[in-house]
């Protein structure tokens, strides 16, 4: 009962206004009156009475506080006060405070995005029912290119039948297909899936239904299940859309349901059909090929069973298989399954990118928090005075540490707030680059749980900075306020640790700069390299005619001789050229090949090349120099003599120092009983320039020519020159092809300038992100040994004065000041130098064109760091110029 | 001056409950002079220490507050003994006499010992 009376006057007493204090200090004053009277009625003359009374009283002022704390609810009112006292102090030191909010929005900002990525993409729970159920199968060799061999089918009937740890295992395989719509036609990416895919992976569907058992099988109608994201794109998330026919491949196809929203994996795809979609997954070399791998397998676990158990079965039912059929799993090879958490197997390509973000996130972090740290601490010491004289007029040192934590959770919120700002707009691009690696980006989101990390990671900077700043000791205070409390200095460790730190900011910003230099060589290096073709007004159109018999081959061919004349006559065209492939991309066709009278050499490797198809203006629409011979003219058509053009790769690598002119050479090995070419020998006529059909960053491929004329043609390409603005072409251009060719997705339709962009984006990505990292711990670093030279010239004041009265000149001081910088400055840009020479080895693999060690990149770095790193020692080396040595002396 | 002592944290309460129940109605000077010659000038109260307490005590009902004039004629403000406080000092009393007879019988019993 007097808890809750208690409670309810304080409550009262929180709003008691002035007339209470009046009350209460006329109470007091009346005590020491009584006090004094009492002492003056004993023989005391007046005015010592009145001093003992008051020495006996403890203090008015004190008991008043006392009182007041007792009668209200003091952490509020103290609260309140802080708060007012802390933004009042923040807002005197505009300076401070901006520098504290922007060095911990960076480093909260930057933390803040890329754990919301993490959380995304490793950490969030799967939208699967009971995803932690979910596994991954991977069957791998020790082979080039082993990593994952997929599995066959019966290999997937062994398994299953071994297996009792899983309810299901389902079978994937990506496919792809035409989709030929009312207005246009375009290519899908389809999962061919078993009936139990759905049940397995624990989806539901939005609209519709799932596949099922009685989907799979041969003579079942081909059914298809959209993904969220392609009903969306493609049908405008139209719900009528269960039970249309949908046109894939010339089949008609069902479509059944929407599948709900989550990430797709192994692959992208658009929609999921049953299997009975490809002929091929049906077919006896599929069934009965034990080799014949191409399907993916995903397990549930019974809830009884554990991933050991279901290891264990795995291998057991692999090693028994391995034994049975020797032929089928090359002991050299190290054929083995593991069995992967499916959480796992969607993060794993992930990873490695974001542990790294996350190590360069939390470096940052760490900088700015300890650049922020010793600005505290600088702000602490030139406090100092204040304090001490705050404790010795009675502060509690409880309290003095309460109002700098609010000082410093008001810093670390107003830092958090702007960090979430930076980290709103960094997150587009971390989830750009992400989504080139999982499934899972579009699950990145600044949710709850972000800003719930954010709002404690902003709560322990500020508790560390609280506790970071040392108060005066309640003991020491006389002795402070004797000695004159502004010379009480930080600790000569605290300064090392200070420094410390400063020269490790540097180190770490030019580490990054350096990387992000080697980078955007890189990509400055890629955007030079010339693609082998002699203009880049160049529009190329691949019509991927897929003819698989002879009257659609001879149809296709006609077609496309359409198209070429079709955009001939278009304003502005200066030729059209017709290929199996269109220029700067690779060819499907990759066979070995023979030289006649040229025999190889025992151990000498077979030579292989692509095969390209070029009618008699291919060479010279596309821009492709022909350096020796002759190019293909229409007298090169069925019936004459077999002829080749080779590019200067091939013609390196199969006559090297001679001409290959007039050599015969032939396509040759195994393959070609499946190949749509044949092994006769061809004559070659001409040899033209290499171009860079696999990106820009790889070496150009060994090419030989056929005409057009005289070959199968299984796809189909334009190369469309024009004399200037060759892109306005493409709409054009486009419409003719498309009209030729209405049952044919047209959809790569690219000038070369933008092909070349493809090649470049990717490392734009990467250069961007590690800038903006680098530029962060540059602004970081710069902040970090301005602060400490300040603090260092604010320290040495007195004796900068004494010098200057000593006929120092302001040059000279400010050469000291700036000295001391410098010595900070270089040790952090030699180690840095060295850190980065170290680093830049790891990024070896995302470099083209540029030594891991380039000089030229090294030396900007190191010029760009010195030179923001002397401008920061500039600010505090000036103060220190300008101090008067009059106004530091009589300060004494 | 060096037997000076610390009040006790809860004693301070029961010390004042108790001047005025023996005193009357009383100013904080008069309090505070009463428990300083009870306790034989051991204790001396500070106002930081008096007042508060004094507070906390009329908060909880046990007392109440009222202006009044000294005998000298001041304005001072009387503090007296509420009904609750009565109740309250007779159980604090208690409590205290038998935590104090407890542990002086334990002090006892050890110097008793060998």
């Amino acid at each position: 009962m007097s808890y809750l009376r208690l409670g309810l006057a304080r409550l009262r007493g929180l709003f008691a206004g002035t007339r209470e204090d009046q009350d209460l200090r006329e109470e007091l004053e009346s005590h020491l009156e009584m006090e004094t009277a009492e002492l003056i009625r004993r023989g005391m003359d007046p005015e010592t009475a009145r001093r003992q009374a008051r020495i006996a009283s403890g203090g008015v002022t004190q008991a008043a506080e006392a009182v007041r704390e007792q009668r209200g609810l003091p952490w509020i009112e103290n609260a309140v006060a802080d708060l007012r006292y802390g933004i009042r102090s923040l807002r005197r030191n505009p300076g401070f405070t901006a520098v504290v909010v922007i060095t911990l929005a960076l480093g909260i900002g930057a933390t803040t995005a890329i754990f919301s990525v993490v959380r995304g993409v490793l950490l969030k729970p799967l939208p699967h029912r009971d995803g932690d159920r979910l596994v991954y199968l991977r069957q791998s060799t020790d082979a080039l290119g082993g990593e994952n061999m997929l599995f066959s089918v019966p290999e997937i009937r062994d398994l299953r039948s071994g297996a009792p740890a899983f309810t299901y295992i389902a079978e994937y395989s990506p496919w792809d297909a035409v989709l030929r719509g009312e207005a246009d036609v375009a290519t899908v990416q389809v999962g061919l899936v078993t009936g139990n895919f759905f049940d397995v992976m624990g989806l539901s569907p939005v609209v519709g239904r799932l596949t099922r058992a009685s989907d799979d099988g041969p003579g079942v109608p081909p059914v298809t299940v959209l993904t969220h994201e392609f009903w969306i794109r493609r049908f405008g998330a139209d719900s009528s859309i269960v039970g249309r026919q949908l046109l894939m491949n010339g089949q008609s196809v069902t479509v059944i349901g929407v599948l709900q929203p989550a990430p797709l994996f192994p692959d992208q795809v658009d929609c999921f059909t049953n299997m009975v979609f490809s002929e091929h997954h049906l077919s006896a070399t599929m069934v009965e090929g034990r080799t014949h791998r191409m399907t993916e397998l995903i397990g549930r676990l019974k809830p009884s069973a554990t991933l050991a158990e279901a290891r264990t079965e795995i291998t057991t039912v692999h090693e028994r298989l391995k034994r049975q059929y020797p032929d089928a799993y090359d002991p050299g090879s190290n054929y083995r399954i593991s069995v992967i958490p499916f959480k796992q197997a969607i993060g794993q390509r992930a990873q490695l990118t974001l542990w790294l973000l996350i190590g360069v996130a939390g470096f940052i972090l760490v900088i700015s928090a300890a650049n922020v740290t010793s600005l505290t601490l600088m702000r602490g010491v030139r406090r100092g005075h204040e304090l001490v004289v705050r404790t010795a007029l009675g502060a509690a040192s409880g309290r003095l540490r309460r109002l700098l934590l609010v000082e410093n959770l008001l810093l670390a919120l107003i830092g958090a707030a702007l960090g979430l700002v930076i980290a709103v707009g960094g997150l587009e691009l971390l989830v750009r680059l992400v989504a080139r690696y999982s499934p899972r980006a579009a699950e990145i989101q600044l949710d709850r749980t972000v800003l719930g990390f954010t709002l404690g990671l902003s709560v322990a900077i500020a508790l560390l900075l609280s506790f970071a700043a040392s108060l005066p000791r309640d003991d020491a205070e006389g002795v402070l306020v004797s000695a004159g409390a502004n010379r009480h200095t930080g600790t000569p460790g605290k300064q090392r640790l200070q420094r410390g730190l400063v020269v490790a900011q540097i180190a770490v910003s030019v580490v990054l700069l350096a990387g992000a230099g080697l980078l955007t060589r890189t990509m400055m290096e890629l955007s030079a390299v010339n693609t082998g073709l002699r203009t880049e007004e160049v529009l190329t159109i691949p019509v991927p005619f897929r003819a698989t018999d002879s009257t659609a081959e001879a149809a296709a061919k006609q077609r496309l001789g359409e198209m070429a004349d079709g955009i001939r006559a278009l304003p502005g065209v200066v030729d059209v050229g017709i290929g199996s492939e269109v220029p700067l991309t690779t060819s499907l066709l990759n066979l070995e090949l023979k030289v006649e009278g040229k025999p190889l050499s025992a151990g000498q490797a077979i030579p292989r090349a692509e095969g390209r198809n070029a009618d008699p203006h291919y060479f010279r629409a596309a821009g492709i120099p022909l350096l020796q011979g002759r190019e293909f003219t229409t007298a090169d058509r069925t019936g004459s003599g077999q002829v080749a053009i080779i590019n200067q790769a091939l013609a390196d690598i199969l006559c090297p120092g001679e001409s290959p002119i007039d050599r015969r050479i032939a396509w040759t090995g195994d393959v070609l009983r499946f190949a749509p070419v044949n092994g006769e020998w061809r004559t070659v006529v001409g040899v033209v320039g290499n171009t860079h059909d696999g990106g820009l960053d790889a070496a150009p491929p060994a090419v030989m020519y056929m005409p057009f004329a005289q070959e199968f043609n299984y796809a189909g390409g334009l190369a469309v020159r024009a004399d200037s603005n060759v892109s306005a072409l493409a709409g054009a251009a486009t419409r003719i092809v498309r009209e030729l060719a209405p049952g044919i997705p047209i959809e790569k339709v690219m000038t070369v300038a933008q092909i070349k962009e493809q090649s470049v984006t990717p490392r734009r990505l990467n250069a961007v992100l590690v800038w903006s990292f680098g530029v962060l711990a540059l602004i970081i670093a710069a902040v970090g040994i301005a602060g400490v030279l300040a603090f260092s010239v604010s320290m040495r004041i007195n004796e900068i004065g004494v010098r200057m009265s000593l006929g120092a000149a302001p040059g000279q001081v400010q050469r000291m000041i700036l000295g001391e910088g410098g010595v900070l400055l270089g040790i952090g840009l030699v180690m840095g130098l060295l850190g980065a020479l170290l680093s830049a080895r790891a990024i070896q693999g995302l470099l083209f064109g540029v030594a891991p060690y380039d000089p030229a990149t090294f030396g900007a770095v190191a010029v760009i760091m010195a030179v923001i790193g002397i401008g920061a020692c500039w600010i505090p080396a000036l103060r220190a110029s300008r101090v008067d040595p009059v106004i530091t002396l009589r300060a004494q | 001056m060096a037997d000076k002592q610390d009040v006790q944290p809860g004693t301070l309460a029961l010390m004042i409950l108790r001047t005025l129940e023996v005193l009357g109605p009383l100013h904080g000077y008069g309090v505070a002079r009463r428990i300083e010659e009870t306790s034989k000038q051991k204790i001396q109260l500070n106002y930081g220490t008096l007042y508060p307490a004094l507070v906390k005590l009329e908060q909880e009902g046990f007392v109440r507050a009222a202006w009044g004039q000294s005998e000298n004629n001041r304005r001072a403000k009387y503090y007296s003994l509420t009904a609750a406080g009565r109740k309250r000092l007779a159980q604090e009393a208690r409590e205290w006499r038998r935590t104090a007879d407890l542990i002086s019988a334990f002090l006892a019993r050890r110097e008793e010992a060998p």
